[in-house]
């Protein structure tokens, strides 16, 4: 009976038409619509159907994941009150010195503050949810994440605005730089992260997950604090392109689920070590199945290796328009394709041989390395055509 | 039995050797980013030595991309791929349209899932309900003792394995079009030979060149503002090849705008291109990001250079006893003989830039306000003596500031890897180097030098004509000694000349005097311009010790020679890159299968269902299968299970 009403859960929530629904449908059209309205004489061709695609993705993910509904009118309420904060002050920038709201909550640089200390925030929860086997815990953790999600995301609304504030020459969406691109991981990795979480209905894997996007954030602070990262800088001639908008988001989904299936593989074989030597443990109890992280891992790494393959054509076809070539081994392509491999090796192996368990965690936990090797040691280490972001 | 053939098709088939050529792949791009491939063979040998350069060049770690053992692993993977795409594709085509209705009830029940249940009345239309509001095909099969109906979804997930497959074969083939295998070919037959030298189009021979026939190219070539051209340079091993271009492109103008950061906001092109077979020329203005396309040429947009801009220089020699200067006119990229008494150099125009933005110090920062500023037009140029030596300088055509002084900045340095050591010339009142340049002229000459002094520094009464010839004697000998060596030079003298007991104190006597010898050739330059005769300004006071830092690190500085750049007039280039690329339409087309492959491949489970009633038993047998098993997978067996039971 149970799963019958399970079915039937699943069935009514699928209706189209409820107010909720329609709410959703019409808050993102009017919200797209204004846009396009406010700023569409900036638009070109391409970038207004990259506006119309995004309007209806997010309709039809918002429709398929309920709770980004209510995250989405919050991330848009705060995003507006910022940039309405800003028109107060007759948009300058300085109002980030002087408005008590801005400096302490909402200017793009308070917003990711939130955001990281939320996000390390999290992950200590859910650890503590872990061992104190308490559920009210883990939804503290799980309402933390949310929050760092929504601010990481605010941040970025904000920033977008007020790289034009600054200097209107300067304005571009904030996904150009290294600095950049790391608030767009951590929040994309908890995203998904957060998804999986509701899927599962398992809190366990939330600290292993949120360990890495701490990593990102301890990053993200000291390439702040250290480099001055944060300032806003124009952008280069090569990177004004619309292309960039679609491009990088969808490597960074692949980053985010890559990064999430290493992960997994961690908790996986932290698991079975424990459970080897004590099948009882507490810790063993609390923590899914192997057979579960084993199938999250490779739905991730799925998830992933579909926008990593997306990621990677569009990369070519942008550098074709830009650099004349759609393929000219450039070290950071060149990593997009070892990346691809790998994953696609890792994909062969599990599908076609069946192998599962400790091997393939540790294979996704070595992905990890690759991964991170083609997001930031390249830019550390081998000079290229990409030239963004430079340690 | 499998004879050698069959067992070759099924290694080369196999998940095995695909999994490994993937991983060589892999590590062979690692290399290939690791190892800065195509640099000149001097580099390899500092950075590895004679014999790793040799062991790394003989396995073509240098052209990774390019070397045969990693075109034979690509080739692999065609085969590999192509092997397996061909033995399984029939299979899952079939297993796609196939229902497997009529198979008999035990294979049935052998199914990965099944479960039978007992049940008087067997509603067919209503069972064929269920499976098609869960999204099912259904097709019903009439037995003797019953009816069975199988049920199918997901069936593109096969299409996916086709697809991901194809798309590597298609993106593999047409990217070996645009590759430069065929050139690599007529290399190895002899017909082409790459140019390693920098000569003119007209001295380039025959074997260098390509011509319009040629398949698949990406070049670039520099042309500047008003220049036309009709061939392109293509990079190729260790030198370039021409290529020749069945239309002109001229660029009328090139246009860079700048960031207040000094940073290129865009730079763009208008091209006129000109086709014999065109009636009208193309008109149209390129950016970054924004190429011209034409037939199958793309012309893009990739970089900014000058294009020969047009400078008058004054060449002041540094060790002349008199203060004159040559002017001469010349332009970027031009290479000017000069003769002088201490040999003959040539110089070589490198660059000129427009402007020069740097990043504020803080304190000037919270002075002006500014987060950059211009230092000004500058050039790079080299001089290069008779043995082939050569000094690279870049020179600062305006003053900068620098610790609240105005300095005319020239960096000099004799290899590339090394930075500039600058050299900083102090303005005078007016702002110039003309009383640098006087001064220095004075130092140069021993006998204006005795006149001077003989006129600044009378003799005094209490010493005789002798002694006190002898003093003016060893001023002009000191100031030769500074003039040389700076002030090391006086230092280095006493070292060789003077006993050990009395160098310190001889030191100090000559050092004292120098100075005052100094000082004094100044004064008289400042009583000559009429300066205030009794107390000399804290300016003058300043510049004096600037110019004699100057002079002294004069001989660090390369050939006696000082450009000046007195006025330009730029010429911009425009970089431009011209690509044929038959096979970037089919790449594309490849990568979108591979994409909807991929989605098919993850997203769209292959399921099966099959109702297989009997009546003589009263009995269902429930039974599925899952393309790829997945925990769902059982869950969602069971929820159908409940289903049936609930609404049959
Ligand atoms: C987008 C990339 C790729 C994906 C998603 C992919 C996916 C798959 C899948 C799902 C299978 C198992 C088919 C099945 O039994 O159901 C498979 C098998 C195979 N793949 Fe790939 N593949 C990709 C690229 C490649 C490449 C580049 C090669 C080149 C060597 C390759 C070679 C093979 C081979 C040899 C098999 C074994 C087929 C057999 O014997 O059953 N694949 N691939």
């Amino acid at each position: 009976m149970t799963i019958i009403n399970e079915i039937y859960k699943e069935e009514t929530k699928i209706n189209l038409f409820s107010i909720k629904e329609i709410l959703w449908i019409l808050f993102v059209l009017s919200g797209s619509f204004f846009a396009w309205l406010e700023v569409g004489n900036l638009m070109d061709f391409y970038e207004i159907g990259i506006l119309i695609a995004s309007a209806i993705s997010l309709i039809l993910v918002g429709k398929f994941w309920n709770s980004l509904k209510m995250l989405s009118y919050w991330v848009a309420g705060l995003s507006i009150l910022a940039i309405w904060e800003y028109a107060n002050y007759s948009n300058k920038i300085t109002a980030n010195e002087e408005s008590f709201l801005l400096i302490y909550l909402i200017s793009s640089q308070a917003a990711i503050m939130w955001m990281s200390a939320l996000f390390v925030l999290a992950m200590l929860t859910y650890f503590i949810a872990i061992f104190s086997k308490s559920i009210y815990v883990g939804k503290v953790a799980t309402v933390l994440t949310w929050s760092g999600a929504m601010f990481g995301l605010v941040g970025m609304m904000v920033r977008w605005r007020e790289s034009y504030i600054i200097n209107f020459e300067y304005g571009h969406i904030p996904v150009s730089s290294l600095y950049e691109v790391f608030i767009l991981f951590s929040v994309l990795t908890t995203l998904i992260y957060l998804y999986y979480e509701q899927k599962t209905k398992t809190k366990a894997l939330g600290g292993f997950v949120m360990l890495i996007v701490s990593a990102a954030v301890a990053f993200l602070l000291w390439y702040t604090f250290d480099k001055q990262a944060h300032v806003i800088q124009p952008l280069v001639p090569a990177l004004k392109s619309y292309w960039m908008k679609i491009h990088v988001p969808a490597n960074f989904i692949g980053y985010g689920a890559f990064s999430i299936a290493a992960m997994v593989g961690l908790a996986y074989l932290i698991t079975n070590k424990i459970s080897q030597n004590n099948p009882n443990s507490s810790f063993v109890k609390s923590m899914p199945s192997t057979e579960e992280m084993d199938d999250l891992m490779y739905k991730t790494i799925s998830l992933g290796f579909g926008f990593f393959t997306i990621a990677t054509v569009l990369g070519a076809m942008w550098a074709a328009e830009a650099w004349g070539g759609y393929w000219s081994w450039d070290p950071k392509e060149t990593w997009a394709l070892i990346v691809w491999l790998n994953y696609a090796a890792w994909l062969h192996i599990r599908m076609s041989k069946g192998w599962r368990g400790a091997p393939m965690a540790w294979w996704a936990l070595i992905g990890l390395l690759v991964t991170t090797f083609a997001f930031l040691g390249v830019n550390m280490f081998l000079s290229g055509l990409h030239s963004y972001g430079e340690l | 039995m499998a004879n050698k053939s069959t067992l070759l098709i099924r290694f080369l088939g196999s998940m095995n050797l695909a999994v490994t050529l993937l991983v060589m792949l892999a590590v062979a791009s690692v290399i290939g980013t690791v190892l800065k491939q195509n640099q000149a063979f001097q580099d390899y040998i500092i950075k590895f030595g004679p014999f790793w350069t040799q062991v790394f060049d003989s396995l073509g770690l240098f052209h990774v991309y390019g070397a045969a053992w990693f075109i034979l692993v690509l080739v692999f993977l065609l085969i590999s791929t192509g092997v397996c795409l061909t033995k399984n594709s029939p299979k899952f085509i079939k297993d796609m349209k196939n229902f497997s209705e009529s198979l008999s009830l035990n294979s049935y029940k052998n199914q990965p899932y099944s479960e039978t249940i007992a049940l008087a009345n067997f509603d067919l239309e209503g069972a064929k309900k269920i499976l098609t509001e869960q999204g099912f095909k259904t097709k019903i099969h009439q037995r003797k003792d019953g009816v069975t109906i199988a049920a199918m979804k997901g069936k593109w997930n096969r299409l996916g394995y086709i697809f991901t497959h194809s798309s590597i074969i298609i993106i593999c083939i047409s990217a070996l079009l645009d590759s430069n295998l065929l050139l690599k070919f007529r290399e190895l037959t002899g017909d082409l030979v790459a140019e390693t030298r920098s000569v003119s189009l007209n001295e380039i021979p025959k074997k260098s060149w390509l011509g319009e026939d040629n398949f698949s190219f990406r070049g670039t070539v520099n042309v500047a503002e008003g220049q036309k051209t009709n061939v392109l340079f293509l990079p190729y091993e260790r030198g370039f090849l021409v290529q020749k271009l069945p239309f002109s492109i001229k660029v009328k103008e090139f246009r860079i705008e700048h960031y207040d950061t000094g940073m290129p906001k865009s730079f763009e092109s208008d091209l006129i291109l000109n086709d014999p077979n065109l009636e009208q020329p193309i008109k149209k203005t390129i950016r970054v990001n924004e190429p011209l396309y034409y037939k199958n040429y793309a012309i893009y947009q990739s970089s900014f250079g000058d294009g020969g801009s047009i400078l008058d220089l004054k060449i002041y020699p540094l060790l002349s006893p008199e203060p004159n200067s040559i002017e001469i006119q010349t332009a970027i990229s031009r290479v000017e003989p000069l003769k002088t008494p201490l040999g003959v150099f040539k110089v070589e125009f490198n660059d000129f830039r427009a402007f020069n933005i740097i990043p504020t110090t803080e304190a000037e920062r919270k002075k002006t306000g500014k987060k950059t500023h211009n230092n000004g037009p500058s050039i790079t140029f080299k001089v290069r003596n008779e043995q082939g030596k050569a000094w690279e300088y870049e020179s600062f055509m305006q003053p900068t500031l620098q610790d609240n002084r105005y300095f005319f900045m020239t960096g000099m340095r004799t290899s590339s890897a090394e930075p500039f050591r600058y050299l900083f010339i102090p303005v005078d009142e007016k702002n110039s180097s003309k009383r640098f340049f006087k001064f220095l002229a004075i130092i140069n000459n021993p006998i204006k030098i005795k006149k001077l002094l003989n006129l600044y520094i009378p003799k005094i009464d209490s010493i005789d004509n002798k002694t006190y010839n002898l003093q003016l004697q060893l001023f002009t000998k000191l100031l030769v000694l500074f003039r040389k060596k700076g002030f090391q030079g006086i230092n280095l003298f006493v070292q060789t000349n003077i006993p050990k007991e009395e160098q310190e104190k001889v030191k100090d006597y000559y050092l004292e005097k120098t100075s005052l010898a100094l000082q004094t050739l100044y004064l008289s330059i400042l009583y000559q311009d009429e300066q205030n005769k009794d107390s000399i300004s804290e300016f003058n006071e300043q510049w004096f010790e600037d110019a004699i830092i100057a002079i002294s690190s004069l001989t660090r500085y390369g050939p006696a020679m000082y450009f000046e750049l007195v006025s330009f007039k730029q010429i911009d280039s425009s970089g431009l890159q011209i690509t044929k690329s038959p096979g970037k339409d089919i790449v594309y087309f490849g990568s979108s299968l591979l994409i909807i492959g991929v989605f098919f491949l993850f997203y769209l489970r292959q399921k099966r269902i099959w109702l297989a009633y009997s009546v003589t038993d009263k009995s269902l047998i429930v039974a599925g299968k899952d393309s790829r098993d997945l925990p769902e997978t059982k869950k969602e067996f069971a929820k159908m299970i409940a289903i049936i039971k609930q609404k049959l």
